[in-house]
């Protein structure tokens, strides 16, 4: 088999996003758009308690962006679908308004980051974790600016920042994990990647 | 948003999609410089108007739509106002500790809240998605290949739902236990998450490989629209409208402040 490897560097070139990749990846985010308009309300009812257990439930909105790249796997899948989604919760009338894309498009960059960083080619739990905290970091960034949370009390500020950090650890990163695993079973995600480098790889070894 | 539901058209309606979003957009940016809480009140109002007066949406909808404000101002000030830092100590009880900085903090954050909803909630209630993708396409040159994917996703919403519902059938002639509590949700989240995304994936994977074999994806030649979105005379007076309103808000604000302070800082 001389003529497949050959496509084992062409799909590496061709990187690019498909149309089925971008079909995929904004159906996907349109699912997460409706569960994060969902998910304000709850927030927002769990909010005046004052001491962040709603942080805890915030990494939810993270979730799109590492999810649609562990399904996809190419460079901006994860700012597409976090833009996408967030556009979608506007469009439902979500209580962060227009707002939530600017914040969509800074957690997308944020989760695609670390996908970079490791060349797009690795999607374990641990890259997932580490790209959700991108997210978390990148949204704490603007609630500096839009909440002054930096001037809440040391303890509270402290408490909040930690909160997110561990609500978007468990809920966007390990949890989106386990979801792709989970849909890799299924036998759909073989659609997506048909067929990848290693398996030519493993053809011409 | 609710497409089904009738509604008057008024002129915001007709305002240019792409300039609609691009000003939201920018007002956000706008709330985020704005540290001077009279200030903010006023761009809050000035956000509500529009809302209250141009959605076309009779009056006791637009209040269930907007029922979550009042939430959502609460949500956003109590936290600020009972944990944030200051000088001047009004209340303290516990780890509660109100200050004549932090409340005035928190009031602020209501406002930005408020004026964040309201602006969103305008956009949403008189933008239609088919308009804005194709005003995008138009105005921003957005690839028809993002475009035309939202609005196939948009149409795959109420078969989303439809397939939502069977499998809520489904699992219920199934019958079975599940345990309870937070590893019942998790298992019941798995439940219904995983087939319906399956399901969506498959979908739009079809989708595409029906729209590629119409020969979509090739992108040869220049397209043409069915609806073709322009600047109109509504976007002089939207454009007018946040213009004027800001300005007012800014000059009002300082110059007649409500509050005894002058920026939350």
């Amino acid at each position: 088999m001389s003529t497949a490897p050959a496509s084992g560097r062409a799909t590496r070139a061709g990187n690019r996003l498909t149309l089925a990749d971008i079909l995929v990846t904004i159906v996907v985010s349109v699912v997460f758009g409706l569960v994060y308009k969902i998910w304000g309300p709850m927030y927002d009812v769990l909010k005046p308690l004052g001491l962040h257990a709603e942080q805890l439930s915030y990494g939810m909105w993270f979730m799109a962006g590492t999810f649609a790249f562990l399904l996809i796997r190419k460079p901006g899948v994860a700012i597409l679908a976090e833009v996408a989604a967030a556009a979608i919760e506007a469009f439902l009338g979500g209580s962060w308004g227009i707002s939530t894309l600017w914040y969509g498009l800074f957690q997308g960059l944020g989760a695609e980051l670390f996908f970079a960083l490791f060349l797009y080619r690795k999607a374990g739990p641990i890259v997932a974790v580490l790209a959700s905290v991108g997210a978390a970091v990148a949204s704490i960034f603007i609630d500096r600016y839009y909440g002054y949370i930096d001037q809440l009390a040391f303890w509270n500020y402290a408490l909040f920042v930690s909160m997110r950090l561990l609500g978007s650890v468990v809920i966007a990163g390990l949890f989106a994990w386990a979801l792709a695993r989970a849909l890799e079973r299924t036998g759909v995600t073989s659609l997506l990647r048909p067929a990848s480098a290693k398996d030519y790889d493993a053809l011409d070894g | 948003m609710n497409l089904s539901f009738p509604y008057r058209e008024t002129w915001l309606h007709r305002v240019n999609p792409t300039h609609k979003l691009a000003v939201s957009a920018l007002l956000f940016l706008l709330v985020l410089l704005t540290h001077d809480p009279n200030v903010m009140l006023l761009l809050a109002v000035a956000a509500l108007l529009p809302l209250a007066l141009f959605s076309g949406h009779p009056p006791l909808r637009l209040l269930l739509y907007a029922s979550p404000f009042l939430l959502l101002f609460v949500s956003s000030a109590s936290g600020m106002m009972m944990f944030g830092s200051g000088e001047t100590v009004w209340f303290q009880y516990g780890l509660i500790r109100i200050t004549e900085e932090s409340f005035y903090r928190g009031l602020h954050l209501g406002f930005r809240s408020l004026q964040v909803a309201a602006v969103g909630l305008a956009f949403a209630l008189t933008t239609r998605p088919v308009a804005l993708f194709y005003s995008l396409m138009q105005q921003l040159q957005l690839p028809a290949r993002y475009a035309y994917s939202f609005l196939a996703a948009f149409n795959m919403l109420p078969l989303l739902a439809e397939e939502f519902v069977t499998l809520r059938q489904a699992l219920q002639i199934r019958g079975g236990r599940r345990p309870r509590g937070l590893r019942g949700l998790y298992e019941r989240l798995r439940m219904y998450a995983i087939p319906l995304l399956a399901q969506c994936i498959r979908r739009a994977h079809r989708t595409a490989a029906a729209m590629g074999a119409k020969r979509f994806a090739s992108g040869a030649g220049a397209r043409t629209f069915y609806y073709r979105y322009r600047l109109s005379a509504a976007d002089a007076g939207y454009a007018l409208y946040v213009l004027a309103s800001t300005l007012l808000a800014w000059q009002l604000g300082q110059h007649w402040p409500l509050l005894p302070v002058k920026s939350v800082v």
